[in-house]
């Protein structure tokens, strides 16, 4: 009786959801066969204690020994998957240990789909990302509503996840420090935040402190606002890629720091044709540089910014090179600097 | 009470010692709070943008690129240590690159060349057929018994500092090895008396050290300072039995007068004038001659080095050979200041003057260095991120008269 209700508040749910990019047919074949779990799913946004209730209905009681039918191959079948994409779930989730696992990876099965995603994008997404089948359904809510709530609406939301689905494993207010930083220490507008996001979703599990020199370089030692940051998607770079293709620029007297007017010599090239483009399209057309230089070039600066960092860490830097060099003193007629001791800059 | 009351007049009068204290001194780095707006090495880089991004055209990001980052040490192997100094570092993957050159002496040819009766000696001969007419290029003679280790094109990897052997002498000393071309453009022979105008701080002097074949050499530098720094060198490297009077004289005196004092009496002259030294300009800002109380100093450099340059022709006795080198790019300080001593040596003098020919000793360490390509007069090293020796420039005269 329970269910019947429950199937029609799924049915209504999805009937919502209609403009969304699911067709409700699919998603009402999948739906119906794990009603209880549906119904659960749908209670559980609501209220917890409606939760508590249904799990009368629940053929799946707290009995973790036994396996669970629901995950077995016909239901996973059911569910949408093809044969052998259903035993390598099976696989997959017989490896996982726990009692609620199963369980688990049960509401994340559904949720999944609940989100509109199709089977064997829910696959290569459980594949990228074991780590899923355990996340709590609780928590796993509570992540969405939060993405949601960040702007990633539906289209965005299941984008993001099918491509990064490790941003689901990550706690709330991990998700909302990084948010908080990028809105109040980066000034970056919500829009802004909501974009960086959707385009660059592993910024949240980046270092902070790595997040926030990479940010700093890119607003003071390169002059870059805001608005371009984001359009050139700059947080899916690494700090050292963005750090070696612009210090390659202004060494050769491409890339000029602007200065407290904002103006530079020389027209920098923008953000995104500096970042975007691979390798090879990078020192044909932005550097007008060969491979070998570059390379070079890289492993130099490595050099130099590991030892800068040794530096920062008051650690005195290896002066293993006291090397008395031929050409670099020059004629000096003063001959007072006998007093000081000169400390060669490395 | 009167004696505290001194102390406070005594500690306000000292706080404002400002007009006691020199003017090269009022800004202490490490007590600065902050930095000067334009800082030497910043005037360093714009001044050689404008000139050399001319100068250069295609070239300049590369070698700018190549001058901003860290440079490339050789080490010069001194002869006179007696420890397993060569083995230890080509162990570590480095090439004594005088004798890793891509020769291409035909057989034919190696017969008229002078080859060096020790087989280790880094001073073959090459004869080389000039590919526009013909006509055989000058045999290519160069200083014997150098040998300098770097590592291979690419590798960044740094030398350890020497250590001393038994007999307290270092095993190597650390240079750019580009500075060497010189030495060995020199052309030292057994018996000649070398004089070194700009001596200081020494790597050039000890590459022609370690020839072992020089009668007399004389050392130069105007700076006191500089001139003991060299001698500290020389007492590290060489063993004091060849330090002595008979075979070395070091000296303080201006090198402009050297015309006037020893006129016509060496066989070689080594002219290694004061310059912008590029690269330490844009990486150093102690001691950095584009400071801005410095400038009229940089001016003034052109007219120094046509000065010692004509000196060290007046010094060099007919059929003496002078080689005049700088460590900077600029064309105002090398080939102008070459063609004007030229013009002058035969005007003022008349004294006739030939270019040799250095084409050879190019093509020998192509594979080492990068060269300037098409330079009318003279060669030059140009740094590259990968070879990054240099900047020198160097070009050799004859006297004919």
């Amino acid at each position: 009786m329970g269910t019947r209700v429950a199937a029609r508040q799924v049915l209504r749910w999805t009937g919502l959801n209609a403009t969304s990019v699911f067709s409700p047919l699919q998603f009402g074949r999948c739906l119906l066969q794990p009603l209880c779990i549906g119904c659960r799913l749908l209670c559980s946004s609501s209220s917890h204690n409606a939760l508590r209730s249904t799990q009368h209905n629940h053929e799946l009681g707290p009995q973790p020994r036994e396996p669970v039918p629901e995950l077995s191959l016909p239901s996973l079948v059911d569910m949408g998957f093809t044969d052998s994409q259903a035993a390598q779930i099976h696989e997959a989730t017989s490896k996982l240990r726990g009692g609620d696992a199963a369980q688990h990876a049960l509401s994340t099965l559904t949720a999944l789909f609940v989100l509109g995603l199709n089977p064997s994008s829910v696959l290569k997404l459980l594949e990228k990302c074991p780590e899923l089948y355990t996340v709590k359904e609780s928590q796993l809510q509570q992540r969405m509503g939060n993405m949601r709530k960040l702007g990633l609406v539906e289209g965005s939301l299941q984008r993001v996840v099918s491509h990064y689905p490790q941003i689901l494993t990550v706690p709330v207010k991990t998700v909302k420090s990084v948010v908080v930083f990028l809105r109040e220490k980066c000034q970056f507008t919500v829009q802004q935040v909501t974009d960086i996001l959707r385009e660059s979703p592993a910024v949240v599990l980046e270092n902070m402190g790595q997040l926030e020199y990479k940010f700093q370089y890119v607003y003071f030692r390169m002059g870059v606002k805001q608005a371009e940051m984001v359009k050139s998607r700059l947080f899916r770079f690494t700090l050292d890629e963005v750090r070696c293709r612009h210090c390659f620029l202004e060494r050769r007297g491409l890339y000029q720091t602007p200065d407290k007017k904002g103006q530079t010599v020389i027209l920098n090239p923008k953000l995104d044709v500096i970042l975007s483009v691979d390798q090879d399209a990078f020192l044909a057309h932005v550097a007008n540089a060969p491979a070998e230089e570059y390379e070079v070039f890289s492993r130099l600066l490595a050099r130099e910014w590991r030892e800068e960092e040794r530096q920062h860490g008051s650690i005195e830097a290896d002066s293993g090179d006291d090397d008395d060099d031929d050409d670099v003193e020059e004629d000096e007629e003063t001959g007072g600097k006998g007093g000081y001791s000169k400390r060669r800059k490395k | 009470m009167a004696l505290l009351s001194d102390t406070r007049l005594l500690l306000r009068k000292v706080k404002d010692l400002r007009c006691l204290t020199p003017r090269r001194n009022r800004v202490k780095e490490k007590w600065a709070v902050t930095r000067t707006k334009h800082p030497p090495t910043s005037l360093a880089l714009q001044h050689f943008d404008s000139t050399y991004g001319v100068q250069l055209c295609q070239l300049w990001p590369s070698v700018r690129a190549a001058l901003l980052s860290e440079r490339k040490y050789g080490a010069l192997l001194n002869n006179f240590c007696h420890d397993a100094v060569l083995a230890n570092l080509e162990a570590q993957g480095c090439r004594d690159f005088l004798r890793d050159t891509d020769t291409e002496a035909q057989p034919s040819l190696e017969q008229e060349s002078e080859v060096a009766a020790d087989d280790e000696a880094s001073g073959a001969s090459i004869s080389k057929k000039s590919d526009i007419d013909g006509q055989q290029l000058s045999p290519l003679h160069l200083s014997p018994h150098i040998k300098c280790l770097v590592f291979p094109r690419g590798d960044i990897t740094r030398f350890k500092p020497a250590r001393p052997d038994m007999c307290g002498l270092l095993g190597y000393y650390l240079m750019d090895a580009a500075s060497l071309l010189p030495c060995l453009a020199l052309d030292v022979q057994e018996g000649h008396n070398v004089l070194d105008l700009c001596a200081a701080p020494g790597g050039k002097t000890l590459a022609l050290l370690q020839t072992q074949c020089i009668g007399f050499l004389c050392l130069n530098d105007a700076s006191v300072s500089r001139t003991l720094r060299l001698r500290k060198v020389l007492d590290s490297y060489v063993p004091k039995p060849l330090l002595t009077d008979e075979k070395l004289r070091i000296t303080s005196f201006d090198g402009t007068k050297w015309g006037d004092i020893e006129r016509n009496t060496f066989d070689r002259v080594l002219v290694d004038v004061p310059c912008t030294t590029d690269r330490h300009s844009l990486m150093e800002d102690d001691n950095n001659i584009f400071s801005k109380i410095r400038t009229g100093e940089r001016r003034k450099l052109p007219q120094l080095q046509l000065e010692l340059l004509m000196a060290g022709i007046e010094a060099a006795c007919p059929s003496g050979e002078i080689l005049y080198s700088t460590c900077t790019l600029s064309q105002i300080q090398n080939q102008s200041v070459v063609e004007q001593a030229i013009f002058l040596a035969r005007e003022n003098h008349g004294i006739q003057l030939q270019v040799v020919d250095l084409r050879p000793l190019t093509h020998m360490f192509r594979k080492t260095f990068h060269f300037a390509p098409d330079l009318h007069l003279g060669e030059m090293v140009i740094p590259h991120v990968a070879a990054n020796f240099g900047p020198i420039y160097m070009c050799k005269l004859r006297r004919l008269t």
